[in-house]
């Protein structure tokens, strides 16, 4: 017992001792939790409630348009765009923004539907008491929903039925409406029908007849249109696109460790009296983990393309502009090598560097979009992953395999991943070459 | 071993008036340390614990910038000219600096192709390197699977590789049987022989009187002493031996 209390508390001293790898210890799975949670809030609600931009185009301008905008308009999770730059969005230009992914849904309700859909309910009713049914030589009005062709399934069913009982509710006050306009018509009809009858036998009054299949009759819908894209995107192109960017990002942990352990035995000391550039090291070590990054992501596409087909999921396709994508998951490995190689020069000890380095990239996978899309997260969480750069990283390889994207549609996330790979870089290079900086001229 | 190229000098090691404190320190590590060193020389250099051995050898390998004072290895400025001026220095850390993954040849051959010798010349080199260590037979094993003993000698073996006019060996018998380190001490009188100058730390006093020209002590970052080990003890001669002289100077408080 006595050896086992001993290790216990040696152990326990040990770590108390170890404040930074404490604090990381309790901090960051803190930070995980808090993270975590409030990413998938709004996709654990039962409503699904999340704030979202929505284009929306009435080209109806009646009675049913404004209704329709106002209805939306004072749900708590959605914000009505119907202007851009001061213009009004045109069908067109609304879905080319869809497609690209800018906005995840566009509402457009038709012209002429408060009109067809007034004419329809006066018809459905003179047809109900009448016993008649134009009902197969009347279009169904409807509304139109166009929608981002990455917006998750559970989202759309959510929406469309959202938009289908309001519309719902509409259709029951335009029937009752409906409804009380023509029932005094029909007693009248009917009385005056009886009128020399008088004194009426109650038993040779005829009875209103209406036909009960009358109220579940519809009188408008709502539609999701199809994309305009040539390929519809897959769950095999947006799984293998997150999870590799996420795999990438792992490679933290190795090289973060690697370069801690350099520093602790004394092999970065004698590298450091090595008459080689100390960039010259970082470099050649960035090269061998980039080229492990790039085998990692090769080997989760071929996992895509012939692997998860065995299985009934489609072929993996990766868009059609290799030069981008090349150079897009070439640069999430950089940005991810540039976090490694930082992550090993600030971190003192080999437990912070692994603990900080995972939970930092789940985190940043998180609030990147890979484990919950980013328009379901609260605004504040949509705002904070601007600044992951597993989004940016995402979001470039998204783009180029479902959206056929090329160089220039993902030049802001080349951008910024550059820049966080320079940055990063700077900072290791300033923690490690401070006295390689002193060569010669 | 036979140093290509190498200018034909008489100083290998100048170094002047290197002070080094480090942030928050209210002293100096090192305060006016100056050395001066000729070919196959080996100058020991003594110390208790955080006198500033390895500051020493931190500043004259380059792995530390001086707060003033300057370094010239085989002519070269050190802080001026630092890739010139290491081609010519192997340093043998206090630590097994290697990585123990690897095989011993494996790290030899990545630190030969850090000093750009490949090919041939890399494969004659390993081989040479290890039979000086005494590691020819273990050359395809791990790092990680070796013995403290050949840990030390297959560092040592690194530093030998590219054929250095200069080695910084801190400590490199630390923790090693007598055997290991009997070895050890042959092949740097060997080396030395062969006009290697080396600069030796350590805390075994009877390893720098065998095997040093010159000792050096220092203590707090100061020099206390400097010359041959009998112009130490004939300058101190109610000293009997090394061990004596070191306490003497350098007191018998303990050090934290």
């Amino acid at each position: 017992m006595q050896p086992f209390l001993a290790t216990l508390f040696k152990e326990l001293r040990l770590l108390y001792r170890d404040r930074s790898g404490l604090l990381v210890l309790f901090i960051m799975p803190a930070v995980l939790v808090v993270v975590v949670s409030l990413v998938q809030e709004n996709v654990l609600k039962a409503t699904g409630a999340a704030r979202m931009d929505i284009l929306f185009i009435d080209q109806d301008r009646q009675t049913f348009g404004k209704l329709i905008g106002e209805q939306l308009e004072a749900l708590d999770s959605v914000t009505l765009v119907t202007s851009l730059d001061g213009q009004v969005i045109d069908t067109d230009q609304a879905r080319v923004l869809v497609d690209k992914g800018r906005y995840q849904v566009c509402i457009v309700v038709p012209a002429g539907i408060t009109e067809a859909v007034r004419t329809r309910a006066v018809e459905q009713i003179s047809d109900a008491f009448s016993g008649g049914s134009r009902e197969a030589a009347l279009p169904l009005p409807y509304v139109s929903v166009y929608f981002d062709p990455l917006v998750q399934g559970a989202f759309r069913s959510s929406l469309l039925n959202a938009l289908k009982q309001m519309l719902l509710a509409m259709e029951m006050e335009i029937k009752a409406k409906a409804l009380t306009e023509s029932l005094p018509v029909q007693f009248q009809q009917t009385l005056s029908a009886l009128a020399d009858r008088i004194p009426l036998d109650p038993a040779t009054i005829p009875k209103v007849q209406m036909d009960p299949g009358w109220g579940s009759r519809r009188l408008m819908d709502v539609v999701a249109e199809q994309s305009r894209l040539k390929k519809l995107p897959t769950s095999v192109q947006q799984n293998v696109s997150a999870w590799s960017v996420f795999g990438i990002f792992f490679i933290v942990l190795p090289l973060g460790g690697a370069i801690i352990r350099e520093r602790k035995d004394g092999t970065l000391a004698r590298l450091r009296t090595l008459p080689v550039p100390y960039i010259t090291l970082l470099v050649g070590k960035l090269g061998a983990y980039v080229i492990v990054c790039w085998v990692q992501f090769l080997f989760i596409v071929l996992m895509g393309k012939a692997g998860l087909p065995l299985l009934g999921t489609p072929v993996l396709s990766l868009g059609s502009d290799t030069t981008a994508l090349i150079v897009t998951v070439t640069m999430v490995a950089l940005a991810a090598c540039g976090y490694g190689l930082m992550l090993g020069t600030l971190a003192r000890t080999l437990e912070q560097a692994t603990m900080f380095g995972a939970v930092s990239v789940v985190c940043a996978a998180a609030l990147g979009g890979i484990m919950v899309p980013v328009y379901v997260m609260p605004p504040v969480m949509q705002t904070i992953s601007l600044f992951s750069p597993l989004a940016w990283g995402l979001n470039a390889l998204v783009e180029i395999s479902v959206r056929e994207g090329t160089l220039g549609s993902v030049q802001h996330e080349l951008l910024y991943l550059t820049a966080f790979f320079a940055v990063t870089m700077a900072i290791a290079w300033t923690r490690f070459g401070r006295f390689d900086r002193q060569s010669e001229t | 071993m036979t140093h290509p190229e190498s200018p034909p000098l008489t100083t290998i090691l100048w170094a002047e008036g290197l002070t080094k404190t480090y942030p928050h320190a209210r002293t100096p590590a090192l305060a006016s340390f100056s050395l001066s060193m000729g070919p196959g020389e080996i100058v020991g250099l003594l110390g208790p614990n955080g006198a500033g051995k390895t500051t020493a050898i931190s500043l004259l390998t380059g792995l530390l910038a001086p707060d003033s004072g300057s370094v010239h290895i085989c002519g070269a400025d050190l802080f001026k000219y630092p890739r010139k001026a290491r081609q010519w220095i192997g340093l043998v850390p206090q630590h097994i600096a290697l990585y123990p993954s690897l095989t011993a040849a494996e790290n030899l051959s990545y630190f030969g192709r850090m000093y750009r010798i490949n090919g041939r010349e890399l494969k004659d080199r390993i081989k040479a390197c290890l039979e000086i260590v005494g590691l020819s037979n273990s050359a395809h094993g791990r790092i990680g699977a070796f013995s403290g003993g050949m840990k030390r000698r297959a560092n040592l073996a690194i530093a030998l590789l590219h054929q250095p006019r200069l080695l910084f060996l801190d400590e490199p018998t630390a923790g090693v049987d007598p055997q290991s380190r009997n070895m050890i001490l042959d092949r740097l009188i060997e080396l030395s022989r062969s006009g290697v100058s080396m600069l030796y730390t350590t805390h075994y006093i009877e390893e720098a009187e065998k095997i040093c020209s010159r000792i050096a002590v220092i203590d707090e970052g100061r020099t206390l002493a400097h010359g041959s080990p009998g112009e130490l003890t004939q300058a101190h001669p109610d000293c009997n031996d090394l061990g004596q002289l070191f306490l003497r100077l350098t007191g018998k408080d303990l050090r934290d």
